[in-house]
């Protein structure tokens, strides 16, 4: 995994190590899962990355990981249950790494618990990780205990949204969250990672979009700042789907946010959407990497940034555009609002085309408020901290309202509000 | 001359190759044995006749550079080079100065000849000592009737001549080659060489700080304006040499000095390395404009040949209110490895790049800019234009960061992309680092071909495609040619002519 190999372990992958060892006999898998298990765990033992990684420059996790104890796993956590963000959400929980055996029924939907597609080996295809620097792929394929698979059938339409609950009070969780939608198929997926305690978690989601499948997927992250949170967003869009995904990181000490995405049929299109809410002394990296592999697909990226504190924010954006992928149309803008002069903010949009007859762009700003806009509000008898909360709120909001579905855009200018409120 | 005269229909009759600069040149030369050796520092430190501090400096990076090791991580594939194989120093046999024309190697004033240079330039730039001043007037009347040029000329590892000195002179202004400043003014060298761009910066950095022979200096005290444009032009001519020259240009106290440098070499089948350091500082007030046409052999149509070009370039605006500015057009080279940055020391500093890349045949490029803002008040801009043809690749890598003190540091980048073929690669990667709330940074890129509208438009009022092309390129590139002195203005332009000529169709 690492190019630079280090003689010395780290506290860190020390811990990782023996922990495998010590919960290698709990692990479900049959011979393919646990063959994979060890290619992982022997991806560990030559070294988590550090900045001299391309993809890891500006979060060493082989560093950063030793700030904080890795914590040992602990069984007798046990998260409470929570309210979906929207109303009236299928839930589907994941209490402390473990799935839930009984998940409400819905239409068309057919719900596996993950354990299960480890232990018949089902899974194992899906277990290998996508190149050779994917720390968090590694770190999940040894540990990954649970999770659930979700099939959503061809042509069918969710009125409501699933929500995939990965919920820690403590300790280590390992979560594997897999959704295959079927050919025309519409649905709306909220991936809720949250939690209370002292956790390392790492968690892996996987989608799978059919031809002509149409998908809003909601990651919303709201770690405590005491958990180290390593997640990972794989997808495969077939012809003609259409995926919006939308990141709200609002929280974690240690926060890495992985993006994978491949177009690989004509006509996909691809939207990602961002905000990153920082504050305190945390580390946050969301990391993308786009692949156009066929002609005629579109994406665009709107990240987001609000930098308050001691907080160090990353935003890497790869677009890959392939030597096949004529007539691509690919837009990316990141922009941060750099609110301290303790806080940094690391940006690295990157553009690789290999194909001529494209369409292709980036931009990112970095800034602090704009003082016109400032006087103009304050001009009007709005005190400087009200004027200066109105303006991140709407540099921010602006985002989520462009998510089309009401419910959903109420429901995260809630979870906005809360964090405005938490943080001043 | 027989081979000359061969190298010239040899490239004639591929017509692909538009290289019109690959002549070699049979010229008595001057060569230290092949390999890299303490031994070879010391023999090329004892021809230069360098004080011993110097040798020092060379032996401290030469150790240095013993435990580096080749950096990776530009997009650039080449095979391994054997750094043993090359001969690091080569010079013209030195004979007594010419008295005139006819007293000066046939060879060399035909290489003039072929680089379009006039005669009484010529006279010049061959070092012709018979000049009293009216004769260098009416030279310089005839010769630079659109503004005058002061030429180092560096031909392999060694300083051919430098014009105008004396006039320079007049004015205060230093202009030499770096062997003589070594010798004439040491206590200059030793206080700015290697101040920004340390010996142990990196590979090919401290493997220059080793092995130089040669380059320009340039001091500009204070007050003084430079009253003509400086050139420098490089010319790598010897079979399996290295080019290995360091630049240093000092402006002090409210100096400006306008400096541009040109480099071609001979075609050859094997791959030549070139490797130099440029050094700049501006004190209080400063600003020096350095502007680069580099038209290095970039290999033939199969991507066979060509030069190696890793350079460190480095400004350091270390007064306040200083201002460096970069301005390169990028044609030739197989493979180019180059980060002209500005380092913004001084309050109210500021730093600019203007680049063009062009990337033709089997060309990689992989070039770009460092603004690092350390004073307050900085201000840096950087526009940057790549063109990629044919199997060409070609990547903008650059760095704008804001350290914690650097407040109201403000940075505007653009970069674009033009891709002619579909065989080709473009690629962006920027790295902008903020730690400063008052930091103003922006960035844009993209990435596009010449659209059919384009080509249409202009194709309908009845002008070729080949030349309505050039004519798009043109104007895709004028950000950048707007910030060259106006006589390279045209040369570049036509440059980039040639340099796409064949990527169409």
């Amino acid at each position: 995994m690492n190019i630079h190999t280090t003689p010395q372990r780290t506290p860190a992958e020390t811990a990782l190590i023996d922990a495998f060892g010590e919960r290698l006999s709990l692990l479900p898998g049959d011979g393919a899962v646990m063959l994979k298990r060890d290619d992982a765990i022997e991806a560990i033992k030559n070294g988590l990355p550090t900045r001299r990684v391309e993809s890891w420059h500006y979060t060493d996790l082989r560093r950063l990981l030793n700030l904080n104890p890795v914590p040992d796993f602990d069984p007798a956590a046990s998260p409470k249950a929570i309210a979906p963000v929207v109303d009236g959400s299928a839930v589907l929980p994941v209490l402390n790494g473990v799935s839930s055996a009984k998940v409400p029924d819905i239409d068309g939907v057919a719900v596996q618990r993950l354990s299960e597609k480890l232990t018949d080996g089902s899974i194992a295809p899906g277990l290998d990780s996508y190149g050779a620097d994917d720390a968090i792929g590694a770190l999940n394929t040894a540990f990954v205990a649970d999770g659930y698979f979700v099939d959503i059938a061809d042509g069918t339409e969710l009125e409501k949204p699933v929500e995939l609950q990965n919920l820690q009070s403590g300790g280590q969780t390992h979560v594997r969250l897999s959704v295959r939608v079927g050919a025309g198929a519409k649905a709306t997926v909220v991936e809720r990672q949250t939690g209370d305690g002292a956790a390392l978690v790492s968690s892996v989601s996987q989608l799978l979009l059919g031809e002509g499948a149409q998908v809003t997927w909601l990651i919303v992250q709201e770690q405590p700042d005491t958990a180290t949170h390593l997640a990972q967003f794989k997808a495969h869009l077939g012809k003609g789907a259409k995926l919006t995904l939308f990141v709200m990181n609002a929280g974690g000490k240690l926060v890495r946010q992985e993006v994978v995405v491949k177009t690989t049929g004509e006509g996909a299109d691809f939207t990602l959407r961002g905000i990153n809410l920082l504050a305190g002394d945390t580390h946050t990296d969301v990391t993308m990497v786009l692949d156009h592999t066929v002609p005629h697909t579109a994406s665009t990226e709107v990240i987001r940034n609000v930098v308050t504190g001691k907080a160090r924010g990353v935003f890497q954006g790869r677009i890959n555009v392939h030597q096949y992928a004529q007539k691509t149309n690919a837009k990316m803008a990141c922009n941060t609002l750099l609110l301290s002069d303790d806080g940094e903010f690391s940006t690295k949009p990157e553009l690789e085309i290999f194909a001529d007859d494209v369409v292709c762009g980036h931009g990112a700003t970095v800034t602090e408020i704009d003082h016109d806009h400032l006087f103009y509000l304050m001009a009007r008898g709005v005190d400087e901290k009200t004027a200066r909360g109105l303006l991140v709120k709407a540099f921010v909001a602006e985002v989520i309202e462009e998510l089309e579905d009401e419910a959903i855009v109420d429901a995260l200018e809630a979870r906005l509000d809360g964090w405005f409120v938490t943080h001043g | 001359m027989p081979a000359v005269q061969e190298t010239i229909d040899r490239v004639r009759k591929i017509d692909v190759d538009q290289y019109k600069y690959g002549f070699q040149t049979e010229i008595a030369m001057d060569k230290a044995p092949k390999g890299l050796s303490e031994e070879i520092i010391r023999l090329i430190s004892a021809k230069k006749g360098e004080p011993s501090w110097m040798l020092e400096w060379r032996l401290g990076a030469y150790r240095r550079w013993l435990t580096l090791e080749v950096p990776t991580w530009a997009r650039v594939n080449y095979p391994k080079i054997d750094f043993q194989d090359i001969h690091y120093y080569a010079a013209p046999k030195s004979t007594p100065g010419p008295t005139s024309l006819s007293d000066v190697d046939p060879e060399l004033l035909k290489v003039y000849e072929k680089l379009g240079i006039p005669l009484r330039e010529q006279e010049i730039l061959a070092g012709v000592q018979k000049f009293d001043a009216s004769e260098l007037e009416e030279a310089s009347d005839n010769v630079y009737k659109s503004g005058r040029v002061a030429v180092d000329a560096v031909f392999d590892s060694v300083s051919v001549v430098t014009t105008f000195k004396k006039e320079l002179a007049q004015a205060g202004v230093i202009f030499c080659s770096i062997s003589e400043a070594i010798r004439e003014h040491p206590e200059l060298v030793q206080k700015y060489l290697g101040s920004v761009v340390p010996t142990s910066d990196n590979f090919y950095a401290t493997l220059n700080s080793a092995v130089f022979t040669d380059g320009s200096f340039v001091f500009v005290p204070k007050g003084v304006r430079c009253p003509m444009e400086l050139s420098t032009y490089f010319r790598m001519n010897e079979k399996n040499t290295g080019q290995f020259e360091r630049t240093l240009i000092i402006a002090e106290e409210g100096a400006y000095v306008s400096y541009l440098e040109g480099c071609t070499a001979p075609q050859r089948d094997e791959n030549q390395l070139h490797a130099a350091v440029v050094e700049l500082v501006a004190l209080d007030d400063a600003e020096i404009k350095y502007s680069t046409v580099q038209n290095w052999y970039p290999g033939d149509a199969e991507g066979k040949g060509g030069i190696y070009n890793f350079v460190t370039k480095r400004g350091d605006c270390r007064g306040d209110r200083s201002k460096i500015s970069w301005t390169q057009v990028e044609t030739g080279s197989a493979i180019t490895w180059k980060y002209p940055s500005c380092i913004l020391r001084g309050d109210d500093s500021s730093g600019e790049f203007y680049s063009i890349a062009v990337s033709n045949g089997y060309q990689q490029v992989d070039s770009g800019t460092k603004m690092i803002h350390l004073g307050k008040n900085t201000s840096s801009r950087i526009i940057s234009k790549g063109i990629a043809a044919g199997y060409s690749q070609n990547t903008y890598r650059g760095q704008v960061s804001a350290h914690r003190k650097a407040s109201n540091a403000r940075n505007f980048t653009n970069c674009d992309s033009l891709l002619i073929g579909d065989q080709c690669g473009a690629h962006t990667v920027p790295y902008m680092e903020a730690k400063n709330a008052t930091a103003q940074f922006e960035h844009e890129a993209t990435t596009s071909k010449i659209s059919e509208d384009q080509k249409f438009y202009v194709m309908q009022r009845g002008i070729p495609e080949e030349e309505a092309i050039a004519l798009i390129v043109n104007g895709f590139v004028k950000d950048v040619i707007q910030q060259l002195p106006m006589e390279f203005a045209v040369e570049a332009q036509k440059l980039i002519g040639i340099s796409l000529e064949g990527s169409v169709g």
